[in-house]
This record gives C-alpha cells, structure tokens and sequence, in this order.
C-alpha cells in the first residue's frame, strides 16, 4: 500500500506539475464515473474492492442507460469543475470530446508509470483516437457485433453466409421462435444506427471511402437498408421500432427470439443459467452473415477540469484496470478484452471456448464514422433509418439524406 | 407619481426585483445566447451574430413539423385533461364518504415525476413483455404496437401524459366547483332547469375563470413537453414524436449548438405567450359581450 501511495503521490507530481491545484492527496479522493449499466461495468465494479484495498482510493460508478450519457457527461465537462473524475468515454465521442479540449493527454502519465501500450489490439487505438504519444482515451473493452443465435432453432441447418440469406433465415424463424426471428433495436439514434451499420458492412458498403468522401448512397448501401427495413417489418418483435438494447436482450433472455444482432459480450450474460434459463446452454455466436459487423468500444479518459490529485487518482485506477492480471479477472467473467493476451489465455478460453468466435468478430468490423459530431450524425442517420422503417420515407430518399446529412456534418 | 402610487411600487419593489433575478436573467442571457456563437465547443457569446441562429432554425422543415406537431399534441392533451378532469370534479362534488381518500388517491400521478410516469408507462406497454399485451393477448386480441407504430405513437403518448395531468385540472376545477354559490342552482331547479341545462347555464359560465386558469397553465405545460418523448421514444419513430422542445434540445446537446437550441426555445416562448394573450383575449371579450 505504501508503495502504491508512493507511486500515486509521484504520479500527482507529474500533473501537478502542469496544473498547480490544490487539493486532498490522491489516496484519499473518491473517484466518480459515470458508467453504461451494461456487464462489463458489473465486472469491474466487483472487482473494485481489490483497487481500494490496493491504494486506499474509493471508487463510485453511477450506472445509466447508454441514451443519457453523452448529455450528462457533457454538462460536466464544459462546467469549472466536474463531477465525474473519471471518463468512460465511447468510440463515438472519440472525435467530440478531444477536438473540444475537454480531455487530459494520458500519453505522458501512460509513459511515466511505463504502462505497456503495445499489449492493446492496434484498433482499439485507432478506435480512440491515439495519435503517436498523444493518448487522449485509453481502450477498457470493446463492443464488436456479431449475431447471437439459438443454435437449438437451428438445428443442424448451416447459417447462411450472406445477408439476403441470413433475413430469409431470420423470416422464416420469427414463428418458430414466437416473438421474432431477428430481434431488432430500432428506436432512433443510437440503437438503430448500430444496428443497421452491420448490415451496412454486411452487405459490402461503408460511410466513408479511404480519402473519407461520403460513400453511403450507394448500391450496397441501398442493398441495406432494403434488407433492414425487410428485417423489421418481416422478423423483428413487435415495437422494434421503439425497441433498444435493453429490449431486445430481454427478449433473446426470455427465449422469444431466434437471433440478435448484438454486442457479442452479451453472450457470456445470455449464456447464464441463472439469468436467462430459457436459452443458456443453446447460444452461439458468428461473424455477422456477409462477413463484416460493427465495431466499437469504451476508453477511460481523464476530464482536464479537475485537480491534479484527482488526475493522478484517476490514473492509478487506469493502469490498475487495464493490468494484466485485472484483465485477465474481467475476462474470466465474461469481460470483452481490448488487449491481445487475454484472447490468448488457455484459462480464459477453457473458460468461454466463444471468445475464439468472439476474436473473429473483432477481427471482421468495420467502424462507424468518427468525427466530432458523431454523435449528433447517430441521430441524423437514425432518423432516416427510422423512417424508411416505418414506411415514412422511400428507401433511396432515407438513404440520399443520411449520406447528405454525413457530408454536412462533416463539412460542419 | 402619486404618493399612493410610491408606496405601491415600494412594496412591489422586492418581488419585482426577485422576479428579475430569478426570470429575466435567464430569459435574457438565453436570448443573448440566441444571437451568439456560443456552441458546446467553443462556450462564448462572441461574436455576436444577430438573428443569424433564428433564421437557420426557421429555415428547418423539421422545426414546422415539430412545431405543429406540438400544437396538436397540446390541443389533444389539453383538451383531454380539461374534459376527464371535469367529470372527475363534477363526480367528486357529488361523494359525500371518502373524499378525502379519493383527492389523495387522484393526486398520485401528479405528485409522480414524469420521468418515473415515462419509465412505467414504457414497460407496461411494452409490446412483447408488457403487462397490457399479454392481458390483450389473455382475452384473445393482438398485441398493440403503442410507440413504434408512427400512427399510434403520438396518441400513446398522449394519453400517458393525460393519465398523468388530469389530476392537477381535477383540483383546479373541483376547487371551482365548491366556490360555486347555490342560489342559482336552486333558482334553476325552481324554474324547472334540468341538470345538462344547469351545467351549461350555470356551472360553465360560473367556472370559466378558473377552468381558463386550467387551460392556460395546462397548455403552457403541454408545450413544454419534454420528458415523455425522450423516455418513450426518442421522438421516433422517424420524426413521429418530435415535440418542440424535443427538437431544442437536440440542437443543444446532440448538434452542440447551444445557440441554435436557445433560439428554437425562444420561438417555443414566444408561441406560448401569444397563445397565452389570445386565450385571455378571447375570453375578456366574450366576458365583455356577455356582460354588455
């Protein structure tokens, strides 16, 4: 403990000596994020004891839906002084909140404590902004989708290798399963554009070409969004369309529903006997039919409008976090790793013999445009998705507009 | 100024200044932020562009769509509330045992935050797991889409938020309703009035003040309308519930724009307020022709 607190106390002196603020000693400031009430901030927060016990500092998570986030966090960073010391930060503002110069630069905390950074998968860095030794996120786990589905339904019928095959598939199943052969997360925003981005990549398009010129209205693009709105007007549950992240894993949980294109970390929580008895035991997971799904994930961060202390404070629990023996911790219950070792763990994988699948889907995404209005772009394309969906808009003018409204934002 | 006038600006004095400090300020430094540059990126006033932020959001279609969508959700809802909380007043004014129970009974969802009504409401009628479907489904009916059908959706919402204001109007109206004198009733009954001819003979027009108190405090609520739609739906599906303050609150926080969401609110003000005046308008002049 006393070698921790020296090591915190060092660390306070680095930022301290870019920042002179005064204020408790690291050791005995309370560290406050705000977290997605999602598994793996159950994970962590079980083993947040440990890091207390380790160096004295307490460790609060207040634990909310995804959709109000962003908000809540942005009060705070643009305020004198925030209240949450500590950043969970989504791929999705991984533009936003660095360009507004709202984040401290870790890379030289990150040099000081030696933490090894060559551990991470290289597009997780790439996914949260890393610029050479300019670290403004540090990755926690990520979120690549892949489609879950009730190998029990299936039976011993292959899974199709394309989209076109796979909605065919999913169709035919909603009877079978009871309530929806593909359960679906339309509701507007964030919901409906990750999802619909796996069908996008699915089927061959993308946002953005290498030189980033706006590439959605295309042929694959058009290709799509016809197969997502015959998704969820033919295999998704009723009220897909109102329907998010929370309501399509109550379903799969309840066993009404063949497939959900999904973060593939929902797995380990589906697969429990205790939580979902209707379905663990009959679940697996692939790479999204066509070959490509969405990919995404969560970064710590440190919010510069707070005190050196609660800098340092908020380091130490990054570099404890994302230590190889808590990482392999997480991983042993269900944590989705962004570093390459716990892929590779023999315990781990005798564990979830999945997470060899699960590599592959990390291997396969694609990444949703990111830029600093990301955010603000998830409700322009959600929007259109949505219409389309609901027979509001044709599926060339949803299509037109969502690719106009990227190269708007873009140009902002 | 007149001596008496003095004084009464003097004891005036300290509300007017309270209500300047705590009204005007904001009202004011939001116009201010209106016509600036002032974004979530780049947190200051200047420069100052005018009513540059006012005509970009007038120039969006979405904002007349959100616009009228408003009007008809506060028409619909207003006009809900005012006809429910009515005959629950009128009922109430009838119960003799119980009273009091009922009112503590009746004031629940208004003692209830919109945001906790929002969040019950959504699993109740939530489509493949809600209570309400699978009691449809019970009793051999289809399963309703509430929110994600774009037809259904406004009128769903709607009437969560009458499940919720009516109360307030009942104890307006129900107040209304025991200051009422019995010498006309009992005239009326003399002469043979029935009970449909009291009420709009008598009731109604007695209770117009303060039932144009409840629709006016109501209808400045409706059109504040925000916590509903971004629990229930997102102002989705596509933009089928995308209320004024909705769309405010987009270009603020999701478009970063904090000027822009400051002059879309501004305009919401100003619509209230004219709609507001012209109430009264109508009324004093209705008033005035009734009495002349």
């Amino acid at each position: 403990m006393t070698r921790n607190l020296t090591r915190i106390l060092g660390a306070t002196a680095l930022v301290a000596g870019t920042l002179p603020l005064a204020g408790p000693a690291a050791a005995e400031v309370t560290l406050r994020a705000l977290m997605e009430d999602v598994p793996e901030t159950s994970i962590i927060e079980s083993l947040l004891p440990q890091f207390t016990e380790k160096t004295g500092i307490k460790v609060e998570f207040e634990k909310i839906g995804y959709g109000d986030m962003h908000d809540k966090l942005v009060l705070q960073l643009t305020a004198p002084e925030s209240f949450y010391n500590l950043l969970s930060v989504d791929f999705l503002w991984a533009g936003e909140f660095p360009d507004a110069g709202w984040l401290e630069d870790l890379g030289p905390m990150a040099r000081a404590s030696q933490m090894n950074l060559d551990g991470f998968i290289p597009a997780m860095w790439d996914l949260l902004g890393r610029d050479g030794d300019t670290i403004p996120i540090v990755p926690m786990y990520n979120y690549s989708m892949g489609l879950i589905y009730r190998t029990d339904l299936l039976a011993d019928r292959p899974l199709p290798d394309t989209l076109e095959g796979f909605v065919d598939l999913a169709v035919e199943m909603k009877p079978v399963a009871g309530s929806a052969g593909l359960a679906m997360q339309g509701q507007r925003g964030d919901p409906n554009s990750m999802e619909f981005s796996n069908f996008l990549f699915a089927a061959g398009g993308d946002y953005l070409d290498p030189e980033n010129k706006v590439v959605l209205d295309s042929e694959a693009g058009r290709k799509a969004l016809a197969l997502y709105v015959r998704a969820m007007n033919e295999a998704a549950q009723q009220g897909a369309l109102n329907a998010n992240l929370d309501d399509t894993r109550r379903i799969m949980c309840a066993g009404e529903a063949f497939s959900m294109i999904s973060y593939w970390w929902m797995l380990p929580a589906l697969d429990n006997p205790a939580e979902c008895p209707a379905v663990a035991g009959k679940l697996a997971l692939a790479v999204v039919p066509g070959g490509h799904g969405e990919s995404g994930g969560w970064g710590w961060g440190i919010p510069r409008n707070i005190s050196a202390e609660e800098k340092a404070a908020a380091w130490a629990f990054i570099e404890w976090v994302q230590s190889p023996e808590i990482v392999k911790a997480r991983a042993l219950q269900g944590h989705a790793p962004v570093q390459t070792a716990a892929f590779q763990d023999a315990e781990v994988l005798a564990k979830f013999p999945y997470y060899a699948d699960a590599g592959q889907v990390v291997a396969a995404g694609k990444s949703f445009p990111i830029f600093t209005y990301s955010a603000q772009y998830e409700d322009v394309l959600g929007t259109q998705l949505s219409m389309a969906a609901s027979g509001q808009a044709r599926i060339e003018d949803a299509l037109s507009a969502a690719a106009k409204g990227l190269a708007d934002q873009m140009a902002h | 100024m007149s001596r008496t006038s003095r004084t009464g600006w003097a004891f005036a004095a300290p509300g007017l200044s309270l209500l300047v400090i705590v009204m005007g300020f904001p009202l004011a430094y939001a116009a201010l932020m209106a016509m600036s540059s002032m974004t979530l990126r780049s947190f200051r006033l200047s420069p100052l562009v005018g009513l540059e932020n006012f005509t970009r959001v007038l120039g969006d279609p979405l904002f007349w769509q959100a616009t009228w969508l408003t009007v008809r959700y506060a028409v619909i809802t207003v006009t809900g509330e005012f006809v429910i909380g009515l005959a629950l007043a009128m009922m109430l004014q009838k119960v003799l045992r119980w009273k009091a129970v009922y009112f503590a009974i009746l004031t629940i969802p208004m003692a209830m935050s919109p945001i906790a009504v929002a969040l019950i409401w959504r699993m109740l009628l939530q489509p493949n797991l809600g209570v309400i479907n699978q009691m449809l489904r019970g009793l051999g009916f289809d399963g309703v889409d509430w929110f994600g059908d774009p037809a259904l959706a406004v009128a769903t919402m709607a009437a969560v938020d009458i499940w919720q204001q009516t109360s307030f109007v009942v104890l307006l109206l129900a107040a209304g309703l025991a200051s009422l004198p019995r010498e006309p009733y009992e005239a009326a009954e003399v002469d043979g009035a029935g009970a449909v001819q009291q009420f709009f003979y008598i009731t109604m027009p007695m209770l117009r003040p303060v039932a144009a108190i409840a629709v006016v405090i109501q209808l400045i609520n409706e059109f504040r309308t925000y916590d509903l739609p971004y629990v229930l739906t997102r102002g989705g599906p596509g933009n089928a519930t995308e209320v004024l303050s909705y769309f405010a609150y987009r270009r603020a926080f999701l478009g970063l724009s904090l000027n822009e969401g400051a002059a879309a609110s501004w305009v919401l003000l100003m619509i209230v307020l004219a709609l507001t005046v012209a109430f009264f308008w109508l009324l004093e002049r209705r008033d005035g022709r009734s009495s002349g």
